[in-house]
């Protein structure tokens, strides 16, 4: 069936991944260090604060916030950004574009590799750490497989927002300064930097609009159980459905619009 | 053949960096909005930093403007590995598809010819920024303004930008052996974000493992010190010129040791 193809791009971009052992070495040894610091940084501005929660986070909630946002960003962020920059800029783009496969699809799934890899070795590493550090700070229930269904959204939302940033490449072929704006923007607003709880009052209403929460913030409040009660939950799962949604339509339409001018040089 | 003397590498860079400039320019859509990401970025590092600080008022005995004062601070010395040293991240790329080679072939110092071809323009930004927010807390914080506060300021402002470049180069120069530098210089960025808070928050170990293992702490905290606390100077402030010289020939050296005895790939 059609499924073997994406299985085969997933299969050949983890192969890619493993090459460099020491790199792969490396990059679970630096995740674990990045922990550590941010333990005794947060520990200690927590230590200074003089009460135990602030803004309704305790000092695991916000280290369980923080690390998990940071290990979820390892593996959501594919750069594909800079892989359509490169492709329009090198003009293989329209190679990419003659396959016989959806662009954004083939794009998708060619990373995908990466994004396995990145999970298993940053992600869960860090998931197992932290459980053991915060004492069982996690609440394990339903919140864990509505987590994993907030974080498959969440991975799409992220993609199509890539792409959308990818469509806008297309006519200024200045790959460095939009993929920057895109990363600074997505990572202050979606609660990577600093938890959205900590945000004060009219930045915090206007950030909770925004697309961007819906790819951190929603699903790690799922996870600490920051939502309340179900029906808040739901409510937050179904304005990611929705983010969805829109972000998909929009990202597609405005490629497909925009492909349609695409100017290469050379290639 | 004459000997190559400091003042035939200046006018080398300065040949270089104008016909870099002139050819960066030719894509002026690109330069503009490279210039919009960079302030971006900046304002973005800023409104997190208000917004930890509003919940937040101090960390550790240190305030909201001696810790402004140790972020612009870890800013401007971070302007010199972002403007003349950013090829490093390029590094990799060269070393694995082989067109490193090239570079060996050119009658000056490898290491001065690599990093010379690029200037990254969008550093002056942050140069700006870096400056406004030391100016601005400096008078916040009421310290006196004598020729000798500023010729410190800028002898330890060398000090730790040589701290930085050192181990950027160390990151980079990796890649000779592991092939895929990515994850030690994503390492080092990812603790040269720490350098902006003050050791002292630090456990003994980690403080032992930030001014000896991987020295960040050099990068803002033992400089700033001689600024702001006068009177806790201890002897790692004032040995920190020769740390900073010291390493960067260290990296240097590390560097070019790599790059003699690398084996090639690709072509």
């Amino acid at each position: 069936m059609n499924l073997k193809k994406y299985v085969a791009l997933t299969k050949a971009g983890i192969m890619e991944n493993l090459t460099y052992r020491l790199s792969t070495f490396i990059m679970i040894v630096g995740n674990m260090l990045y922990l550590l610091v941010a333990y005794f940084l947060w520990k200690a501005i927590y230590a200074s604060s003089g009460t135990d929660y602030v803004n309704g986070m305790s000092f695991y909630d916000t280290l369980i916030y923080l690390t998990l946002a940071t290990a979820l960003f390892t593996f959501m962020e594919m750069y594909i950004v800079w892989e359509i920059g490169r492709n329009i800029q090198s003009g293989q783009i329209v190679r990419d574009l003659l396959i016989p496969m959806d662009y954004r699809r083939y794009l998708f799934w060619s990373y995908s590799g990466s994004l396995v890899t990145h999970f298993v070795f940053t992600f869960i590493p860090t998931f197992i750490v932290i459980c053991i550090v915060t004492h069982g700070a996690i609440p394990f229930g339903w919140n864990l497989p509505l987590f994993m269904l907030s974080v498959v959204m969440a991975v799409s939302i992220n993609n199509s927002i890539d792409f959308f940033v990818g469509g806008i490449c297309l006519y200024t072929e200045s790959i460095w300064g939009i993929n920057i704006m895109k990363q600074v923007l997505v990572a202050l607003f979606s609660g990577a930097t600093i938890p959205i709880a900590f945000f004060p009052e009219p930045l915090k209403t206007i950030t909770l609009h925004l697309p961007f929460q819906a790819i951190y913030n929603t699903p790690l409040n799922i996870l600490l159980g920051k939502s309340g009660d179900m029906a808040e939950t739901f409510t937050g799962l179904g304005f990611q459905l929705l983010w969805c949604v829109v972000m998909t339509l929009i990202s597609r339409g405005f490629w497909n619009f925009s492909i349609r001018r695409v100017t290469v040089n050379g290639g | 053949m004459k000997k190559k003397n400091f003042r035939f590498y200046l006018r080398l860079y300065g040949k270089i960096l104008a016909q870099d400039l002139k050819s960066k320019m030719s894509y002026r859509a690109d330069f503009i909005i490279s210039t919009i990401g960079m302030i971006a970025t900046n304002i973005a590092g800023f409104v997190s930093f208000w917004i930890l600080f509003r919940n937040f008022p101090t960390v550790n005995g240190w305030g909201y403007y001696e810790m402004l004062f140790l972020y612009g601070f870890s800013l401007v010395a971070l302007t010199p590995v972002q403007c003349f040293f950013d090829n490093n991240w390029s590094l990799r790329m060269y070393v694995r598809d082989g067109s490193f080679i090239k570079y060996c072939f050119r009658p000056v110092n490898l290491f001065f010819y690599f990093q010379s071809e690029v200037f990254d323009i969008k550093g002056l930004g942050q140069l700006a920024f870096g400056i406004g927010t030391l100016v601005y807390s400096w008078t916040k914080l009421a310290i006196a303004v004598t020729p000798l506060a500023i010729l410190k300021t800028i002898l330890f402002l060398i000090t730790a930008s040589l701290v930085m470049v050192a181990l950027q180069n160390a990151a980079a120069a990796t890649c000779f052996w592991i092939t895929n530098s990515f994850y030690v210089l994503d390492l080092v960025l990812r603790f040269k974000d720490y350098a902006k808070y003050p050791i002292t928050i630090f456990t003994p170990v980690f403080r032992f493992v930030f001014t000896f293992v991987i020295p960040i702490a050099f990068i803002a905290y033992y400089p700033s010190l001689i600024i702001l606390r006068p009177d806790d100077v201890g002897v790692l402030t004032w040995i920190s010129p020769l740390v900073g010289g010291l390493l960067f020939y260290a990296s240097y050296r590390f560097w070019m040791y790599g790059a003699m005895k690398y084996s090639g790939t690709g072509f």
